[in-house]
């Protein structure tokens, strides 16, 4: 069994390169923001510790209000997660559970609206912010339906099919109305789909840039990835501020992808795979 | 089962899904339809609306009227006699439309008899003062340049109709600069979706082995997918910068590139740098999507296999592979279209450039649609990106037989 030894090593030197490359951006970005700003230029620019290690990247974008668009992006994404999991938990049971006229050409028209570059959204729904006095404000949340609403639909279908019917008759037997069935019977017992739906879409809105960056110029409404992205316009090559909001930003990610990554697998697989 | 139509109660639930599909994707896509048979600029009066007919500005042609009377007002006091009563019955009539105007609704139609009514009106004024102008060559007056530049504007209150119908469609078939970008996204598309495709194979194939270590894997392959785009760009920026960039020094000294300034600063390089990024980003999403699939595969086939003594590589190609192609396909297809509308990550890591060199369609769109107002246009480059990516799904749904709807 000499040969199945060396195969192990070989399939673990594998793991920890594949765990080196996703992982080495993370790492240098963390290390580079405790340095202080002479270190990160130059010469020692590619030494992997700070000689000096200090703080004062993360005080300064602190400063300027990177916490401000980390609310921001809170606001927003909790918002739309909100009512985009209420939405498409009452559309997808009637998709999942009703046969009806007309079901199939919605359902491929939700998927198409999924498929469609969001780039022919933005100009009409500038010109639809621009008239209803909407830039710049929290109104945003609701632009970001187009691109949350299809992928949550879907979710929400493929869990609520793998529900048994019997549930439904028995409480349509026992007299609920449609309302009550789902309310009280289905939604239960499709939590986790709902949360997996939950999950997928405040990803979605937390990393949205192209609608914020259009329609959200000022600085007070900006959500995180737009906000981090003019702290280098502005202030041209400053990395370790950069670094320093990169890592602030990433933290709520890494948290979320810690605690719910069964959530999310589940999500990445609905409509993906073929059972 | 037969099909039903809809009952009252089912669609109830439904209402709040369509309404929402209807305000902020249909409408939105109609639009820009719309937009693009128009020559549509924000930031040009005269083609800051969509005009089907002759329109008139009527409040600024009223305050326009209100001008030149005002302005000759001034030159009467210069003048005396015959000339002087020649610009007195100029500037009451230009009194006259103003109250005429005054008070008419900001923009309306205009009639072809009206339209060429205004117009003769202006020509008229202009001449009339012109001709006295040129009479009194020696008198220095106050307001000639003015009167001048008011008449141009009181033209630009007739705003002639901007449909256009095909016309920008044509346009679009001799824009260079359009298929340029056309072949950066293919080309950004077909490279990073292959490389994906292969090492997300691998990935999954790992991932499917029960070895210690393995949830560690899956857990850290979701974090480059999870973090927002727009922010891993910035990080890999950060790596691929010519100072101080870990990245375009290791491929420097690696002899990758001649100088780490390359990276961003070449065309090539900076294409590179772009599907380098991607690929980082998404083939563990490929990976996992790859793994669900394998994990469907019944086990006992590999051992049917082993036992019929078929390799490991014989065994990948004839079994794994075709029983792979249904979530393999899906995984596909939904990576090519987000591929193609790539937008934030390019407009992050390079802004297009150097030199448009990694122009997508998505950005070409974005600079001509928000940057330069012209929204008319930059539909039009939507749309053939839409023609496309219908062309795509087309390929994968009817041609390579990807299932997507099972209504059962």
């Amino acid at each position: 069994m000499k040969n199945k030894g060396w195969k192990r090593i070989l399939y673990y030197i594998v793991v920890a390169l594949l765990l080196l490359v996703m992982m080495f951006p993370f790492f240098w970005i963390t290390v580079t923001s405790f340095k202080p700003s002479e270190e990160i230029f130059g010469s020692t620019a590619l030494r992997v510790f700070a000689v000096h290690p200090t703080l004062d990247n993360y005080r300064t974008v602190i400063d300027k209000g990177i916490l401000n668009s980390v609310k921001n992006s809170l606001i927003v994404s909790l918002s739309t997660t909100a009512y985009v999991v209420a939405v498409s938990s009452l559309s997808a049971y009637v998709l999942a559970r009703c046969r009806f006229r007309g079901k199939t050409f919605l359902m491929s028209l939700i998927l198409g609206i999924s498929m469609f570059p969001q780039m022919i959204i933005v100009g009409p729904i500038f010109n639809m912010f621009y008239k209803l006095n909407l830039l710049n404000s929290y109104g945003v949340t609701f632009a970001y339906s187009s691109i949350t609403l299809p992928a949550a639909v879907w979710i929400m279908v493929a869990h609520f099919k793998r529900i048994p019917v019997s549930l439904e008759e028995a409480a349509h037997i026992d007299g609920c109305s449609m309302w009550q069935t789902l309310w009280r019977v289905i939604f239960p017992v499709a939590l986790p789909g709902v949360f997996t739906t939950a999950i997928m879409t405040f990803i979605a809105s937390w990393n949205e840039y192209l609608l914020t960056f259009t329609l959200n110029a000022d600085k007070a409404f900006q959500t995180v990835p737009v906000a981090i992205n003019a702290l280098r316009t502005q202030f041209s090559i400053l990395w370790g501020e950069i670094t320093a909001a990169t890592v602030i930003v990433i933290v709520p990610t890494l948290i979320i992808v810690l605690l719910f990554q069964k959530q999310i697998v589940s999500g990445m697989m609905a409509g993906a795979v073929k059972e | 089962m037969t099909k039903r139509r809809i009952t009252a109660g089912q669609f109830a639930f439904l209402v709040p899904l369509l309404l929402l599909i209807a305000v902020f994707a249909l409408y939105p896509i109609i639009c820009s339809v719309v937009y693009s048979f128009f020559d549509y600029r924000t930031n040009d009066q005269t083609a800051a609306g969509l005009y089907t007919s002759t329109s008139f500005n009527a409040r600024l042609f009223a305050e326009d009227c209100g001008y030149i009377a005002y302005y000759l007002d001034d030159e009467i006091t210069l003048l005396d006699g015959a000339d002087k009563a020649e610009l007195e019955a100029v500037s009451a009539d230009a009194g006259a439309m103003e109250n005429t105007y005054r008070d008419t609704a900001k923009i309306g139609r205009l009639s072809p008899a009206e339209e060429e009514k205004l117009g003769r009106f202006i020509d008229d004024t202009v001449a009339r003062i012109n001709l006295v102008y040129d009479k009194n060559q020696g008198v220095s007056f106050y307001n000639r340049d003015k009167i001048g530049v008011i008449a141009d504007e009181m033209r630009s209150c007739i705003i002639k109709s901007n449909f256009t119908g095909f016309a920008a469609y044509e346009a679009l078939l001799r824009d260079t600069r359009f298929f340029d970008s056309l072949g950066h996204t293919v080309l950004f598309t077909a490279v990073s979706v292959a490389l994906e495709l292969v090492l997300g194979m691998v990935l999954a194939l790992i991932m499917n082995r029960a070895m210690r270590g393995i949830g560690a894997v899956r857990t850290t392959a979701l974090v480059p997918w999870a973090i927002p785009t727009a922010v891993s760009a910035l990080m890999w920026s950060y790596m691929y910068d010519g100072g101080s960039g870990v990245i375009a020094h290791m491929f420097a000294s690696l002899g990758l590139i001649s100088s780490p300034e390359v990276m961003l600063l070449s065309a090539n390089g900076a294409m590179a740098a772009a599907i380098l990024a991607d690929v980082w980003k998404t083939t563990p999403y490929m990976a996992l999507l790859l793994l669900a699939g394998l994990q469907i595969i019944d086990r006992g086939l590999y051992e049917s296999a082993k036992v019929d003594g078929a390799g490991p590589v014989r065994t990948f190609f004839s079994m794994t592979l075709p029983m792979l192609k249904p979530s393999m396909l899906v995984a596909l297809l939904f990576r090519t279209l987000d591929a193609f509308r790539v937008f934030d990550l390019i407009t992050v890591l390079t802004g297009g450039g150097p030199g448009g060199a990694t122009e997508t369609l998505s950005i070409y769109a974005y600079k001509v649609m928000i940057g330069q107002s012209n929204y008319g246009y930059g539909a039009v480059i939507v749309i053939a990106m839409v023609l496309f990516v219908a062309a795509i799904a087309f390929l994968f749904i009817k041609v390579l037989g990807t299932e997507l709807i099972s209504d059962d």
